[in-house]
């Protein structure tokens, strides 16, 4: 393992994220090449979170655009102050300035709204992280738009003019597969998919995370989690139910999992209908055996 | 590198030349001696999705193992690989007969299609050819698909429209400003009409042959009208067939159909299809824009169970789904067959299609 692979991978962790040799490879290679890092995964195994934790160990600024459908370019990119543009003119009113002056005053940046992608392209201090969270949940059209943006790093307002980056944000953009994600812009970024944890990280996880778990209590999670992941389920919980149901457990001041425990609690980890209805009291125990094996 | 790009491409990825260029920049940021690293970075770097990973993983085990191979280490071509659906002489054969001949009601071969039974196909009137004249008004019937399986949407996206809509602020402002801040014309956004957008997955088993014709128009059809559709053909195995049906001589493309769909005319296996559907497909092809059509009479062979489960993972990504069932012509039919029944708690929209008739009757009572 090249010694920058292992400084990523041994950064993310003092920073809570534990990650395997291959996402800290990927990871260090988006950073070392500058390139936008595309995450796909189930929902729940820490995309997110993996932004998260690179703004903090690169010391940086976290900007982040959640993405919906109908999201536009003046909730992503920029927007007037109309108000402040309004009142302007009013005020403006008799004191005898052109049209044209009026304009360049209007339009100029005090004006302007500066929304996500816009800021991080114009930040002033250390390149930030720009999160793109749930791409596949905007659609295709702006998908198109935020294409333009990454490869060229400036934005055209046609009142403005060009503006450029003064430094290239380390980009990150996650998507849940809602949508399969067009390749031009899959063509921009390297890829890196997150899977559900194996058994030893997702116990390695427990602990950092929730710190009250015992040794114990960890692993009979992490063995029930594993058993329910192999079940066909409609929804796979992911590592963020884990830390959850691992949360809720120690506010009950429960040290151990058993049958009553499950039952109680199962809401933290199976979040649908038809699931919870097929995981009866008998299927739980069955996990439970198999989880204390 | 490039020869490995080269295999990989053979095998059906889809890699362009920024890829391979950032392959080969990746390998300068990685110890090329840790095996592992190297797979991890190109794996990103190739951009591969998680679905072709085995494939990937084998491929570059052959191509970077340490202990040097005697041959020569290209892969074989993918045309050794047993090619899905290259079967063109049985299939044409099949459909030929089923498309030419009017076979007699009595020569319905009985038992020969798992999970069919005979006197159900007795009481239709087989059909012959499939001409142009059938296509033509196929196409304007299938005109009206869209608004059956849903009501037409529109985008929550807001783009600039003449007359009627939200006040577009910034427009209206652009434009104030040449008369000093006055707003004397008031610009205006909509949400516009969203394109539908089709998944379509046929039945091709025996049973259906009696609606052959009737379904060959189907597909056939589709793609001239909405614009956006991927159509799969299912039996025993799942196809692809949106690349097959781009316009060209009716008789080509009836071969081209012939020779994708595998085991024409055979047995049913929805469920397995299905499933096979969700797994492979779904992700790329469905999204919640996406009306689902089946065009199947529901009598599988298979566990009830696995369709029920397909069916439900169908419904949760989509935004609906349409089952036309030619068997639902009849008025004594009732769904009840094990694999229509199954499938029916996860079906928005429920209809009879045996022919062209009663496909309009379904719009005329459904459109409304």
């Amino acid at each position: 393992m090249r010694s920058e692979v292992r400084a990523t991978q041994e950064a993310m962790e003092r920073h809570g994220y534990i990650a395997e040799a291959p996402i800290a490879t990927v990871v260090h290679l988006a950073l070392a090449m500058r390139k936008p890092l595309l995450v796909e995964g189930d929902a729940g195994v820490g995309k997110t979170e993996l932004a998260k934790v690179l703004a903090a160990l690169l010391g940086t600024e976290l900007i982040r655009l959640q993405c919906y459908e109908g999201l536009d370019v003046s909730t992503a990119l920029y927007e007037w102050n109309y108000q402040r543009q309004l009142l302007h003119l009013k005020l403006a009113e008799g004191s005898g300035q052109s049209p044209a002056q009026l304009e360049q005053t209007i339009f100029g940046r005090d004006y302007l709204l500066e929304r996500p992608l816009l800021r991080a392209i114009t930040g002033r201090a250390a390149p930030p992280v720009l999160l793109v969270d749930e791409v596949d949940r905007a659609d295709d059209g702006f998908e198109a738009f935020l294409l333009e943006v990454l490869s060229d790093f400036q934005v055209t307002i046609p009142e403005l003019g060009t503006v450029k980056a003064e430094h290239v944000p380390y980009v990150v953009l996650t998507s849940n597969r809602t949508r399969e994600i067009g390749d031009a812009l899959r063509r921009r970024c390297l890829y890196l998919y997150v899977e559900h944890p194996t058994l030893e990280k997702e116990v390695r996880i427990i602990r950092a995370k929730v710190p009250g778990a015992s040794e114990q209590l960890a692993m009979q999670i992490g063995r029930f989690m594993q058993g329910l992941r192999a079940r066909p389920m409609s929804r796979m919980p992911g590592v963020a139910e884990t830390l959850d149901w691992a949360r809720a457990l120690i506010v009950l001041h429960r040290d151990r999992l058993d049958a009553e425990t499950v039952q109680e609690t199962l809401g933290c980890v199976v979040k649908d209908g038809a699931d919870s209805a097929e995981l009866d009291p008998a299927q739980i125990t069955a996990l439970l055996e198999e989880s204390a094996a | 590198m490039a020869r490995f790009a080269g295999a990989l491409r053979e095998l059906g990825l889809t890699l362009g030349m920024h890829e391979e260029m950032d392959g080969v920049e990746a390998l300068t940021q990685l110890d090329l001696l840790d095996r592992d690293e190297v797979r991890w970075g190109l794996r990103s770097a190739f951009r591969i999705r998680r679905r072709d990973w085995s494939l990937f993983d084998r491929l570059f085990d052959r191509f970077w193992s340490r202990t040097p191979r005697p041959d020569n280490p290209t892969v074989q071509s993918p045309t050794d690989a047993p090619r899905v659906g290259k079967r063109p002489s049985r299939a044409v054969r099949t459909l030929e007969r089923l498309l030419t001949t009017v076979p007699a009601e009595q020569e319905v071969e009985d038992g020969a299609s798992p999970g069919y039974s005979p006197d159900e196909q007795l009481r239709r009137k087989p059909f012959d050819e499939c001409n142009e004249h059938d296509l033509a008004a196929m196409e304007r019937l299938l005109r009206r698909l869209p608004p059956l399986c849903a009501p037409s949407r529109r985008s929550r996206r807001l783009v600039p429209v003449n007359s009627r809509g939200r006040i577009d602020i910034r427009r209206s402002l652009r434009r104030a400003v040449g008369t000093r801040g006055d707003v004397l014309w008031l610009a205006r956004r909509a949400h516009p009409r969203e394109e539908p957008r089709f998944v379509v997955l046929c039945d091709t088993s025996g049973s259906m042959d009696p609606h052959a014709r009737f379904l060959l128009a189907f597909m056939l059809s589709l793609k001239r009208v909405v614009k956006r559709v991927e159509v799969f053909a299912f039996n025993t195995s799942l196809t692809r067939l949106t690349p097959w049906l781009s316009p060209g001589r009716l008789r080509a493309r009836l071969e081209r159909l012939a020779a994708e769909v595998p085991d024409w005319s055979g047995g049913t296996r929805i469920g397995e299809c299905l499933t096979e559907f969700v797994t492979r497909y779904m992700d790329a092809a469905v999204d919640a824009r996406t009306d689902v059509v089946v065009l199947s009479d529901g009598l599988d062979g298979g566990d009830p169970e696995v369709l029920a489960r397909a069916m439900r993972a169908v419904r949760r990504r989509a935004r609906s789904v349409t089952w036309l069932n030619p068997l639902a012509g009849d008025e004594r039919y009732k769904p009840e067959a094990r694999g229509m029944a199954a499938a029916l708690p996860f079906v928005d929209r429920f209809a009879p299609a045996h022919n062209l008739a009663s496909l309009a009757r379904a719009f005329e009572r459904g459109g409304s």
